[in-house]
């Protein structure tokens, strides 16, 4: 007797937890499709967009997913090979990777591809594709800048650097007045990138990924300029630049401690929540000395893109064309500081506007970084090199890194 | 008898079956995952012991064992010391001593990330402030921004918060030792550190070899605490092994890399937990 009460206790237990598992939702007529994308403060704007969507389209549904460190938690999900219907993602090696892989839909032949800027396509391309197919869509771009307290320029007599030279101008004016010319926040590793970027990006030269990935140039041979313009600017820093963060730099600049931050237009958000009475202003680091070949350094913050295998590619579709519909990426721009990759969409904001004629003039460059290999882990060591200040060692730890990575794959 | 036996395996079935199904089954799965090139996803290949030998030419790879060994090894001595310390304080006639022990709980029930970037805030902005009014020089700038000094602000805020924990099993282990051992010792002349050497200690034997291996264990397996103030740098200076599987199997693309670097991590962290069991629990039958 109780031997199978027992049983029965066990079988039942595991039953409920098998049936736990397989639980299927109710079949309703409404069409679910999964929209993951990476940026926990884009999710409210996205909210706007697929409600505006949904109107339009009451049979399906879209559902926003979005988790803190999206890439890391995208790499588990597809260890599973459980790929979202509909992804906006960064155009970074994460990317590149998963497109390599040949799990996106290939957009070539589809009308999307011929409304973005091409360079931006080309971006992602380069990152990685699966047989010559273009795998994602570029929807918004973001961009290294120099963002600069408008007022304080005013009082301080100063004119917005156009080279290098100038710059340094400034910023050696700025402190004999004494101010802050930057606020550096290197504890967080990923902020030195932000300078690095946007001085490797004028100075590596052409071609640098496809030359060191052939073995035809090194770190050594075209970053020793990069490196030392990195450590200049240290000498315009504050005292602790090693021990302050993201959130107390954007702090410290909204509240007015330094004339200047190097940042992305991604901070404009996080800044003005802190003090909505500054008055902002942006112009692309000026890496050398020849205002012509000065370019912003910019890339794609999110590209769209989709599962090949998805049940559901023409709703899927439907959104992706909706999203990039003018009035629907303007909205977006606007909300989130960034910069559109769709043709003829320009921002309005103050402080971003001065970077416009670079987007006219088609006078940008990609991130260097984005194409380094992911476990590389450039930033520690860009980080390392900044407090250590030797730029020999740190070069050829780049190409030993680099090197080493390659071997292992 | 013979029954009634039956019924207890029937009881530990369904939890054998759960702990084998998601615990040791991707165990066994993480460990194939080794000997191939998988990224985490997509096709793979088995590439022998590859993984392997560049694990042990890997500079990163080193110093992350490095680092996650001083900080075990120096966090697990404090703890024990300053935990045994609490413990007998709190097991004394003090005033409040039911208030203090309940205080000296709570870090334990803060989460780790809360608390980290708490001492986050305080070693950036708190500490340097009164350093430059005290007129510390070396301490005015946040020492988690020095590659020399970042483990120690992560071994202060991990201590701070294992001790709270290793205090209740020092507690649990004084308050079995009966009050009349150290009535015929004081008797016999002893004085109270000679009472703590032959009478506490060898009587809470038991429960300083569970702690050393428990705070040991923990502390190899340092994950959280570093997340939440360095993220592993500045540099590389406090990625511990755990970080570094995360950072590189994950974010990194290298998942069969970082997983041939955890069955070596797993590996050694049973090694050192057995030999400290032995090494320690013939310590307590010489005693």
């Amino acid at each position: 007797m109780k031997k199978t009460w027992s049983c029965l206790c066990t079988t039942a237990f595991i039953a409920s937890l098998l049936t736990g598992c397989n639980n299927q939702p109710e079949a309703d007529e409404k069409i679910h499709i999964e929209f993951f994308q990476n940026k926990p403060e884009a999710v409210a704007t996205f909210d706007h967009l697929i409600e505006k969507f949904e109107k339009q389209h009451p049979n399906i549904d879209i559902q926003q997913n979005n988790v803190p460190d999206a890439e890391t938690v995208l790499r588990t999900r597809l260890v599973k090979e459980d790929v979202p219907d509909i992804l906006a993602i960064g155009g970074n090696a994460t990317y590149g990777d998963i497109a390599e892989e040949g799990l996106f839909y290939d957009f070539s032949k589809d009308s999307a591809i011929k409304r973005v800027i091409p360079d931006y396509i080309n971006m992602l391309n380069l990152l990685g594709r699966t047989n010559k197919e273009d795998n994602g869509i570029p929807f918004a771009t973001n961009a290294n800048m120099v963002l600069y307290n408008k007022d304080k320029f005013k009082e301080l007599g100063l004119q917005v650097p156009k080279t290098w030279d100038e710059l340094i101008n400034v910023s050696k004016r700025i402190q004999k007045q004494g101010e802050l010319p930057f606020y550096f926040t290197y504890k967080d590793a990923w902020t030195a990138m932000v300078s690095f970027n946007a001085l490797a990006g004028n100075l590596q030269g052409d071609n640098f990924i496809q030359d060191r990935s052939a073995n035809k140039t090194t770190f050594t041979e075209r970053y020793k300029e990069t490196s030392e313009k990195m450590l200049t600017l240290l000498d315009y820093g504050h005292k602790d630049n090693f021990g302050r963060d993201y959130n107390a730099g954007n702090r410290a600049f909204a509240n007015g401690d330094s004339v200047m931050y190097i940042q992305g237009s991604w901070a404009m958000s996080a800044i003005k929540s802190i003090n909505p009475n500054i008055k902002l202003g942006s112009f692309p680091l000026p890496a050398s000395n020849d205002p012509s070949q000065n370019k912003l350094v910019s890339g794609v913050d999110t590209a769209l893109t989709m599962s090949k295998d998805t049940p559901h590619k023409k709703e899927a579709l439907m959104f992706i064309h909706f999203l990039l519909e003018k009035e629907n990426s303007e909205y977006y721009i606007k909300e989130q500081n960034s910069f559109s990759a769709v043709k003829n969409v320009l921002q309005n904001e103050e402080a971003l506007k001065e970077l416009n004629p670079y987007f006219e003039q088609q006078k940008i460059t990609s991130f260097p970084d984005h194409y380094f290999p992911a476990s590389m882990q450039a930033a520690n060591l860009v980080q390392d090199f900044l407090i250590k200040g030797e730029v020999k060692p740190f070069l050829s730890k780049l190409d030993s890194e680099w090197n080493k990575v390659k071997a292992r794959e | 008898m013979v029954k009634q036996s039956k019924v207890y395996y029937w009881m530990a079935l369904p939890a054998f079956l759960v702990f084998f199904i998601f615990h040791t089954v991707p165990v066994f799965q993480g460990m194939m995952y080794s000997f191939t090139n998988y990224k985490g996803y997509g096709d793979f290949n088995f590439v022998g012991l590859k993984n392997y030998i560049n694990l042990f030419q890997d500079q990163r790879i080193l110093a992350s064992y490095g680092f996650t060994f001083k900080f075990a090894i120096v966090s697990t001595l404090l703890v024990n010391i300053i935990s045994l310390a609490i413990a007998m304080g709190l097991n004394a006639k003090i005033k409040f001593r039911n208030t203090l022990r309940a205080v000296f709980f709570v870090p334990n029930i803060l989460s780790v990330l809360i608390v980290g970037f708490i001492f986050n805030y305080l070693f950036a902005f708190f500490i340097p402030q009164i350093a430059e009014k005290l007129g510390i020089t070396s301490l005015t700038q946040n020492i988690l921004g020095n590659p020399d000094l970042a483990w120690v602000g992560i071994v202060i805020v991990a201590v701070w918060q294992a001790v709270a924990f290793n205090t209740i099993l020092y507690l649990a282990g004084l308050q079995t030792i009966p009050t009349e051992l150290y009535e015929a010792a004081s008797l016999d002349g002893a004085g109270k550190w000679k009472s703590f050497i032959h009478i506490t200690f060898p009587l809470i034997a038991s429960f300083f070899t569970i702690n050393m291996v428990l705070a040991m264990k923990n502390f190899l397996m340092v994950f959280d605490h570093i997340i939440a103030m360095t993220n592993g740098g500045p540099g590389q200076s406090t990625e511990a092994i755990s970080v570094l599987i995360y950072k590189g199997g994950f974010s990194g693309g290298e998942f069969a890399y970082q997983a041939a670097n955890s069955v070596i991590y797993f590996i050694l962290i049973v090694v050192i937990s057995v030999l400290q069991i032995k090494f320690l629990q013939k310590r307590e039958v010489d005693m």
